[in-house]
């Protein structure tokens, strides 16, 4: 029997870790492949809806779409109103001198256990991710490093982890090399599985054996392609002696796509910073934030759950609501509002770099396995306050609605009653003013964008030799490209995704190539 | 500047109060906007504020270069879209339409705009000098056109433009010059070239032959076009046929694909009248009891399926659609060759293509072919598919 005495105890049922309708039985089994279907119908109904009634009632759908696009300009005043205020946290954080902040707390006993999970990523991207830890202003003996590689990736990727043991290894407190064996049964191929593993090795080899407490660990799942800014784990440790349950609390920083911005193209450009606004909007928003991408959790939290999750595609997200479910609800994700420097996705070719965007975004909106999961353990775990549970299962099954069908029903669907409306429509003053109405309101919402485009400046690493001034002036006007990537990139590889959890054909977790392209 | 974190986030209060700011906005927005796209505007007319409803016209050219006017004044050009005009709040009533441009020929409509509903018309502008290119026997080697005297200047070019280069040629001698094949088919489409040749476009000859319901004819018409049988041409599901002595244009696919013109609002003979003209009343009473060109009704409009085109009082020796349009017709009139449009409300318009009496026309693939005298030649049109 495996000894669980150490789990909290919501985390001891055996569908704790659920990750699909078919590892349950009976009613259970049936509520969440309802839950799994739910997404989808949700979005394909709002999207057939809409073209059925711009079709048999086209008033009433222009009235809507007028509706909607009023509410799409006032969402964006709404969100770039918190997009700048964490812009200006961020900026403000970043000028900050942590490491003179943190002298105040005696913080000796605390170590930073980072994992680097990995596939075959080439290793002057690890080298950069490591040297980054390796400049960070923190007592490197106070940090465990761990590489994470995977076995099915084959001995180069182990030979590659053996020679940064071999060059790091002494740069740390402690180093540790862990390779993920392939095949464990119930787990999936990824880095949820890879992570869980590393997690429990680390924990074998490195803290039980020098005997650090659980409590005076803080661990850091960083994306390989991570680099840390220097002053990250003193920022981190001032969030954590501040806040007001540091064993309650995921750490969440801003994941800048900008190791390789300039390389990149203008379509993998506008796609990073707009996912680095999304997360900066999260930072403001605590009712909707879940941990994405990099991320930092007391190791405390996590032995107490059992650490992560081996069997799901978005576990970045999914550590966040096995705590949260695990401690009834009383978890939180805390914003930094400090940057972490990732690669924006790209490939050495341009319709591999959209593939490879397409990939990543439908990956990443596969997230809305989580909804399930989260609304089916709201049905079981009753510790949590009911308020909570239905706000939170409404507000992300608003997010994964919003996410795939808001761009289409404004960009695509909008014009609809124009093209399929009825004739007694078509004569009409509205159908006409229809499309100049919905255009300007794009146009004022597109506002929105200079926003963004100035924003994105500010956040844009220097200008390395060999790049033309001229490239700020395409930076400004890439963003123009917004409605088609939200359409294209957002909209329907979500659709994908939750149309894919509909049918019961659930994704394995794609691992996205981390190149230097030059 | 501070030397402490800004550890808070957004504050909730913050947050609340813009949010419900947001709902306010929306709130008095969404019906403000409601009522100004169905048609409704505040009007501080007479120093006093009322709400009034209001129609709009929209009117296609198939010129990029003309003004556009209603009611005497200017239209401001689209920006996009530019061979298409949407005018927004025109007030119920009568409403004149007029398009020009310097160079073409006017046209001009006056149809009723009724609140919360635009009135579709389509407009065209025929240059007032007709564009030919002149189609010869012979040309140079690099395709230029050959004359071997100057009475193309006074017989064809003093009533049209080239659109083309040609040369006169001092000299008889053909051997430096080669043979245009183009004319040969021309000339085919005519009836005037070998029989071998004739019987590759008998059908397309026969087609001449269409005028059959003339009464006078051109002085080199085909002696085989006089025919008592009812001739007709499609296009799409419009038909050209004359009868009677007349000339009509009949829609023949459904009734909810019927272009616009075919409809107008159901209403007394008398208020038809005074909006559409008496004709149009005339002939929607006329289809209301007819059998074989039965009147549709749907709702609050009425639609003929069968409208008679003006042919100026003159007999008609050659129709056809005119290039690449369903709207307009391309008629051979006793002086000359006209285009009118279909659209009978208030009146059709017609203009001249190129005038003439001793003319012949064929309408061959959407290419307009005149045999003016000896001289044959294509006429440019500017008008695009509507």
């Amino acid at each position: 029997m495996i000894e669980n005495s150490h789990l909290l105890p919501y985390a001891r049922r055996s569908d704790f870790k659920v990750a699909r309708a078919n590892e349950l039985t009976g009613k259970d089994r049936r509520f969440f492949r309802f839950l799994e279907i739910v997404p989808g119908v949700a979005a394909w109904s709002t999207i057939i809806g809409i073209v059925l009634a711009s079709i048999y009632t086209p008033f009433i759908a222009a009235y809507f779409i007028i509706a909607f696009s009023i509410y799409w300009v006032l969402k964006t005043i709404f969100l770039s109103y918190h997009v700048r205020y964490n812009w200006k946290r961020l900026k403000h954080h970043m000028e900050l001198d942590w490491e003179a902040m943190v002298q105040r707390f005696s913080y000796d006993k605390y170590y930073h256990l980072v994992i680097f999970p990995f596939y075959k990523e080439p290793i002057e991207v690890l080298e950069q991710t490591i040297q980054g830890v390796l400049a960070s202003k923190y007592d490197a003996q106070k940090l465990i490093v761990v590489v994470a590689a995977e076995a099915r990736a084959g001995a180069e990727a182990e030979a590659v982890s053996r020679s940064l043991e071999e060059k790091y290894g002494d740069s740390f407190g402690h180093f540790l090399v862990t390779i993920h064996p392939d095949n464990i049964e119930g787990e999936i191929a990824g880095k949820g599985s890879n992570v869980h593993w590393a997690l429990q090795q680390v924990k074998k080899q490195v803290i039980d054996v020098q005997n650090i407490p659980y409590k005076n660990i803080l661990t850091s799942v960083f994306d390989i392609d991570t680099v840390i800014y220097p002053d990250y784990f003193n920022c981190l440790i001032w969030f954590f002696m501040t806040v007001e349950n540091p064993y309650k609390s995921c750490f969440q920083p801003v994941p800048l796509f900008t190791n390789n911005l300039w390389q990149a193209s203008a379509l993998s450009r506008v796609m990073a910073m707009s996912s680095t606004f999304w997360q900066m909007i999260m930072q403001e928003r605590p009712e909707k934030a879940a941990t994405f991408s990099s991320h930092s959790v007391s190791f405390q939290a996590l032995y107490e759950i059992g650490y992560g999750q081996a069997n799901v595609v978005s576990e970045d997200s999914r550590i966040f609501w096995n705590l949260m479910i695990a401690n009834d609800g009383n978890f939180e994700v805390v914003s930094m509002s400090y940057p972490v420097a990732m690669d924006a996705t790209t490939a050495p070719t341009f319709w591999g770099t959209i593939a490879n965007i397409y990939r990543q975004h439908r990956r990443w909106t596969y997230g809305v396995e989580n909804w399930c999961y989260i609304v089916y353990h709201f049905t079981k775990n009753k510790s949590i306050p009911l308020k909570k549970r239905w706000s939170v299962a409404l507000l992300q099954g608003e997010g994964y609605w919003s996410l795939v069908t808001n761009p289409i029903m404004l960009f695509i669907l909008g014009w609809a009653p124009i093209f399929l409306g009825t004739r007694e429509f078509h004569e009409t003053v509205l159908s006409y003013e229809l499309p100049i109405m919905v255009r300007n309101l794009l146009i004022v919402a597109m506002f929105g964008l200079v926003v963004s485009a100035v924003i994105s400046l500010s956040l844009t690493p220097p200008r390395p030799d060999g790049h033309s001034r001229f490239r700020y002036i395409v930076m400004m006007l890439q963003w123009i490209m917004v409605p088609v990537t939200m359409v294209v990139f957002s909209a329907i590889p979500g659709l994908d995704a939750q149309t894919r959890l509909m049918f019961g054909r659930y994704m394995g977790f794609w691992v996205t190539p981390k190149e230097r392209i030059n | 500047m501070t030397h402490e974190p800004q550890i808070q986030i957004l504050p909730q209060k913050h947050r609340s109060i813009f949010f419900w700011v947001l709902v306010v906005i929306f709130l008095i927005t969404l019906p403000s906007l409601i009522f100004y796209t169905t048609g409704y505007r505040l009007s501080f007319e007479n120093e006093e504020t009322s709400i009034v409803t209001t129609g709009g016209m929209y009117v296609t050219t198939d010129n990029l270069e003309v003004d556009v006017y209603l009611d005497e004044e200017q239209v401001e050009r689209p920006r996009l879209f530019r061979s298409a005009y949407y005018i927004q709040n025109i007030s119920a009533g009568q409403h004149r339409i007029v398009v020009q441009s310097p160079g073409y020929q006017t046209w001009v409509k006056e149809l009723p705009v009724d609140p919360r509903v635009v009135t579709e018309a389509s407009a065209f502008n025929l240059p007032e000098l007709a564009q030919i290119r002149p189609i010869t026997l012979y040309e140079t080697a690099t395709g230029t056109s050959v004359y071997f005297s100057t009475k193309i200047v006074d017989k064809v070019l003093a009533q049209a433009t080239s659109t083309e280069a040609f040369y006169y040629s001092t000299s008889t001698a053909t051997t430096t010059l080669q043979i245009n094949s183009e004319f040969l088919f021309v000339e085919s489409l005519f009836g005037t070239t070998s029989t071998s040749t004739q019987s590759v476009f008998s059908k397309l000859i026969e087609e001449v032959g269409k005028f059959g319901f003339a009464t006078a004819t051109p002085a080199n018409a085909p002696s085989s076009s006089f025919t008592t049988t009812v001739e007709r041409t499609l296009r799409g599901d419009m038909e050209l046929f004359d009868e009677a002595g007349e000339l009509y244009a009949k829609w023949l696919g459904s009734s909810a694909a019927i272009p616009y013109y075919f409809c107008i609002s159901d209403l007394p003979v008398a208020s038809t009248s005074q909006r559409y003209g008496e004709h149009v009343a005339v002939a929607v009473e006329a289809a209301r009891v007819s059998t074989s060109t039965p009147l549709l009704i749907d709702n609050n409009r009425v639609c003929r399926t069968q409208v008679k085109l003006n042919r100026l009082r003159q007999d008609v020796f050659y129709y056809h659609f005119f290039p690449n349009s369903s709207d307009l017709v391309l008629m051979q009139l006793q002086d000359g060759i006209y285009v009118t449009e279909i659209d009978d409300r208030a009146w059709q318009n017609t203009q001249l293509l190129y005038p003439g009496t001793d003319i012949q026309t064929i309408v061959e693939n959407d290419v307009i072919y005149i045999k003016d005298g000896e001289y044959y030649f294509q006429i440019a049109t500017e008008i695009e598919t509507n």
